[in-house]
């Protein structure tokens, strides 16, 4: 097989997308517009190991950080509540918060890794057609329905009752300790511009469960963006704003950069979202209205900022979780829907843990949630921006060694900084928000689900494709599969 | 004398529907209601002199029309009066109304939007194919998903059939509209605030979810199957308000030869060797039957009537799951003259319909937000209709009934309900609904207030829930009212459920009642 692909984003889906096809023969060549990878260290998401494997990332540096404890939140007597990967371990800890808590956590835990692995077969290819017609994918489901039977009743019936559920009433269904809701709570709604007590967020707590040990329910960080971008096979041009996607005769023939220079290719694959991809870059009159009004109808409200401190001591912790309770996050929830910067967002704090320079100063990471991408009244300036900084810090510093005092820099990104520095529309990281009516054979929509695009030889790979963000190369994966067999039967 | 049948346990619409079926197909049947008279929620009452109030539900359109023909119900007394609009006054003085009327309807959108009145129609035929795709399954007993028995894989591969054959386009639409917010499924589709307020309103009623939860996009389209059988929101006022179509049904199964005693509160479910022989009263006195049917809602059949000992351990913990959260009140006024609504003043067609009060999806979700913590609206969601107007006969001549459905009063108030603060959520909702119409308090003669509380106490309805249990998609179909339970049946043997807490759920729908029944009379033996 030959053929020069060009792939557009330099982002984890977009270049495995790219290693895939270079794998199989093609030329691949990713342009980014950014001139530096601007991603951080670590970045949260889930490698599948067939990814791993498959492009030997471990052989090229990748280095997986999984926390122990994966997540910690203070007490109100002091303390704190620590969560082990090892659940038999982290039963003592639960139990401060909760001696209930201790005793249901495993039968929950056990329950919920059933329905992740359901979700973990789901995403493991293109999303099911639940309309298809052909034999392979028809046997293809049936060997999916197959497998989530032998699982048993009780997941089937998890599965139909847990999905749409809000991940407020799962937790209350299980548990009492309001630290313990609130940190699984937070889980439900990353990135969401939802609540804990909207419905689906059960859903997005399972998402972000993908891939880990029973009772962990955050995803691993790791440094797979840099490692996919040093890893040889392809090529990656920074600096490279794409202006057009060219197509001839209904089918894409190559990109025209900013600049004007035109390059050349036999397939397009794009990883920035759907709407920049379709309605942006490609003569929208080459589409069918229907799906022009479906692709601005995709929903990518972003709802996250992020935080990065600078300390001159170690933080004293590696995760640190600051969500008191499920009714905390969802009144933090109602000041953002209608535009403000919550009283108290919910923090979520990783430490780094190599010294960030000479001085041995330590970084801590900060997920800040919710920080509207619109604000009711004004813009995100310079000012607003400091202001949530000093919010950030008067929150952690109760729980700082040295309190506000050992922050000695912090820098501060806002939705709006993030769609700049990141692409990512509006600010939102997965591209389109992860819920159940974008999730699968409705990923993105259900016009693109399949990554194949009404153009012939432009497709999607990004996160706003099934399986979505947080499941780190999958849809890049997925779509360069897709694309590799399009090849093969010469429907390139 | 020949032992009965079946006993049905309460005699709201459910129960007088499985009961009247029944009893047509020639089973000996006795309703037992522990209130005085019949019709559940479907209610209808004089509480003051000459001024007839339909206490809880007050609208129609979710009544299967399969039902209507079988029982004959028109004969029987039922005589639905259209109801032909939806005016929802603004707070600036203006007012957006629908009509049911294609032109009129259309130039009153317009006047807020252009591009609403244009997209309107497509937005009806939209859901109209969507209601037409859901109905097939309003009308079977659902499958359990995780049996191997040769019924459930038929009832499977028939569910497969049917969404296969819907059609790709049908079949996303659906997927959305059962996954998606009210509030984001209609800025799909149109852009003015009354209007999105005003259609929102109905993803909500019945549940603790505001607009902007997912979720609440079917509830839309539950409310909005009425439409099917008639015109634009068929939604119709029975004359002499919901009592009378519960009257009708049991006249209907009076008729037909079942026996009806109300006064009669069941206290327990005989159980023998794990099988219901009949039923103790509270009474003392015990009344054997073949069958036992309970249209309690499921908290109350199994927990109460049944009792834990009884029941598997995945059931009982099921059943506590199950979500009731009544948010809905009602506010039942007497009134001296009419109201006068600033946005449209005098009387008029407008005072036929319904009149809600819903802005804004903001308005709503503002209101839901309150309730969230336990608080109730300060500003609540309204649907108001005047019965008077299109029935005369519910007030003496020159006066007037208005009933006033409230949202949100959450179940569990901080603090509990009381006298006082069902008073103080009466005095919210006249505050409010006089903003736009100010002659409202001098008009009013007698008020009367139902929490969710008084629901509760009674109606029987758990929380007071409205529909048995919370419409979400995880208490829909064959997980409602517990998995492995969908289809009428109970674990023990000789029990059944036909109310509202089961497919298809809750209103005036008479569905779950006759479902029930036709299961009990195809499994015979
Ligand atoms: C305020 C309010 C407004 C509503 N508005 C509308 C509307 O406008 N349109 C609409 O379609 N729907 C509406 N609904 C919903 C609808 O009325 C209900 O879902 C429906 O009436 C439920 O009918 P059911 O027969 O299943 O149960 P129910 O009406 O609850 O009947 C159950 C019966 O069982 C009896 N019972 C319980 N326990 C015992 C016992 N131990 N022994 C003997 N009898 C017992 C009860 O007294 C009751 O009569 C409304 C409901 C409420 C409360």
């Amino acid at each position: 097989m030959s053929g020069a692909t060009v792939v557009i984003g330099a982002d984890a889906d977009a270049l495995v997308a790219a290693h895939y096809l270079a794998r199989a023969g093609r030329r691949a060549l990713v342009v980014d517009e950014r001139e530096a990878p601007d991603a951080p260290a670590l970045e949260p998401g889930w490698i599948p190991p067939r990814v791993v494997r498959d492009l030997a990332l471990e052989r090229h540096g990748l280095v997986v950080h999984a926390p122990d404890p994966w997540a910690a939140a203070p007490l109100p007597d002091g303390g704190r509540l620590e969560l082990a990967r090892d659940l038999a371990r982290s039963a003592a800890s639960t139990a401060r918060a909760s001696r209930r808590a201790a005793h249901r956590r495993p039968q929950f835990c056990g329950r919920m890794a059933r329905l992740a692995r359901v979700l973990e077969l789901l995403y493991a290819g293109p999303p099911p057609d639940p309309l298809a017609r052909a034999p392979g994918e028809l046997a293809r489901m049936a060997g999916l329905a197959w497998r989530v039977r032998r699982l048993g009743r009780r997941a089937i019936e998890d599965l139909l009752r847990v999905l749409p559920m809000p991940a407020a009433d799962l937790l209350d269904d299980w548990f009492e300790s309001d630290e313990l809701k609130g940190l699984l709570g937070l889980g439900g709604v990353m990135h969401l511009a939802q609540g804990p007590r909207s419905g689906g967020t059960a859903f997005a707590l399972l998402h972000g469960h993908v891939g880990s040990p029973p009772g962990v329910f955050r995803p691993p960080r790791s440094n797979l963006v840099e490692v996919l971008a040093r890893l040889p096979g392809i090529e990656v041009r920074r600096g490279a704003r794409v202006a057009r996607i060219t197509v001839r005769a209904r089918r894409a023939a190559g990109i025209v950069l900013a600049t004007g220079e035109e390059i050349a290719a036999d397939c397009v694959v794009s990883g920035i979202d759907p709407r920049r991809t379709l309605l942006e870059l490609v003569d929208p009159a080459w589409l069918d209205p229907e799906l022009v009004r479906a692709v601005r109808n995709v929903r990518a409200r972003g709802v996250v900022a992020r935080a990065t401190l600078l300390l001159d001591r170690e933080p004293g912790f590696s995760a640190l979780t600051l969500a008191p309770s499920l009714d905390d996050l969802e009144r933090a929830h109602d000041d953002a829907k209608y535009g403000r910067v919550p009283q108290r967002p919910a923090l979520e704090a990783h430490a780094v843990d190599e010294a960030a320079d000479a001085a041995g100063r330590r970084r801590v990471d900060v997920h800040v949630q919710y920080a509207p991408h619109a604000l009711a009244e004004g813009a995100w300036d310079s000012a607003r921006r400091a202001a949530l900084g000093d919010q950030v810090v008067a929150l952690l510093a109760a729980h700082l060694p040295g309190g506000a005092a050992a922050v000695v820099e912090r820098s501060v990104r806002t939705p709006l900084d993030l769609e700049a520095a990141r692409g990512w529309p509006q600010g939102q990281m997965h591209h389109a928000e992860l819920a159940l009516d974008q999730a699968l054979w409705m990923r993105p929509v259900p016009a693109l689900a399949q990554y194949r695009t009404p153009i012939r030889a432009l497709y999607l790979g990004g996160p706003a494709t099934h399986p979505g963000g947080g499941i780190a190369g999958a849809a890049g994966a997925n779509a360069a599969r897709e694309i590799i067999r399009d090849a093969r039967r010469g429907r390139l | 004398m020949k032992p009965y049948d079946a006993i049905v346990i309460g005699g709201g619409h459910n129960g007088l529907v499985c009961a009247a079926y029944l009893a047509r197909a020639g089973r000996r049947v006795l309703v037992l209601e522990r209130r005085e008279r019949v019709g559940g929620a479907a209610f209808s009452e004089q509480v003051f002199p000459g001024f007839t109030f339909t206490v809880y539900s007050y609208v129609v359109s979710l009544l299967r029309p399969e039902i209507i023909r079988d029982l004959e119900l028109p004969r029987h007394g039922l005589h639905v009066l259209p109801l032909e609009s939806t005016l929802t006054p603004l707070a600036n003085g203006d007012h957006l109304a629908q009509w049911s009327d294609h032109d009129q309807n259309r130039r009153a959108l317009a006047r807020h939007s252009p591009r609403d009145a244009e997209a309107y129609d497509e937005f009806g035929r939209t859901l109209h194919q969507m209601a037409r795709a859901v109905k097939p399954l309003l009308g079977m007993v659902p499958p359990d998903p995780a049996s191997l028995a040769p019924g459930d894989l038929a009832g499977l591969a028939r569910l497969a059939r049917h969404f296969r054959g819907m059609g790709r386009g049908v079949f996303h639409a659906l997927h959305k509209l059962l996954t998606m917010s009210a509030a984001d499924y209609l800025d799909e589709w149109f852009e003015s605030e009354a209007l999105k307020g005003t259609k929102s309103a109905s993803g909500i009623i019945g549940t603790l979810l505001g607009p902007r939860s997912p979720g609440t996009a079917y509830v839309l389209l539950h409310h909005y199957m009425g439409e099917l059988d008639g015109v634009f929101r068929a939604w119709g006022f029975a004359k002499g308000g919901n009592g009378s179509v519960s009257a009708a049904i049991a006249a209907a199964a009076r008729a037909l030869g079942a026996e009806i005693r109300t006064g009669t509160p069941v206290a327990r479910v005989l159980v023998e060797s794990g099988r219901a022989t009949g039923v103790a009263l509270e009474s003392g006195e015990e009344i054997r039957a073949g069958r036992v049917v309970s249209s309690a809602d499921p908290r109350r059949t199994f927990l109460e009537l049944v009792g834990e000992a009884h029941l598997p351990g995945e059931l009982v913990e099921a059943v506590r799951r199950f979500r009731f959260r009544g948010a809905s009140a009602k506010v039942n006024l007497a009134l001296d003259a009419l109201p006068d609504f600033t946005c449209l003043p005098g009387p008029g067609a407008h005072l036929r319909g319904a009149i809600s009060i819903s802005p804004s999806v903001e308005y709503l979700e503002r209101a839901y937000d309150q309730a969230k913590y336990g608080e109730f609206s300060r500003r609540p969601y309204m649907d108001i209709v005047i019965p008077s107007m299109i029935d005369p006969s519910m007030a003496p001549p020159g006066k007037h009934v208005a009933s006033i459905f409230a949202q949100y009063a959450p179940y569990r108030l901080n603090g509990g309900w009381t006298d006082a603060r069902r008073e103080a959520l009466g005095d919210a909702v006249i505050d409010t609904l006089a903003e736009y119409a100010p002659n409202l308090k001098s008009i009013i003669l007698h008020r009367q207030v139902v929490t969710p509380a008084d629901i509760e106490r009674d109606v029987g309805l758990s929380e007071g829930s409205i529909f048995q249990g919370e419409l979400s998609l995880q208490q829909l179909f064959s997980v409602r009212p517990a998995p492995g339970w969908s289809k009428y049946r109970t674990p023990v043997e000789g029990l059944y459920m036909c109310g509202a807490g089961t497919h298809p759920g809750g209103g005036v729908m008479g569905a779950p009642g006759r479902l029930a029944a036709l299961t009990m009379l195809g499994a015979r033996r």
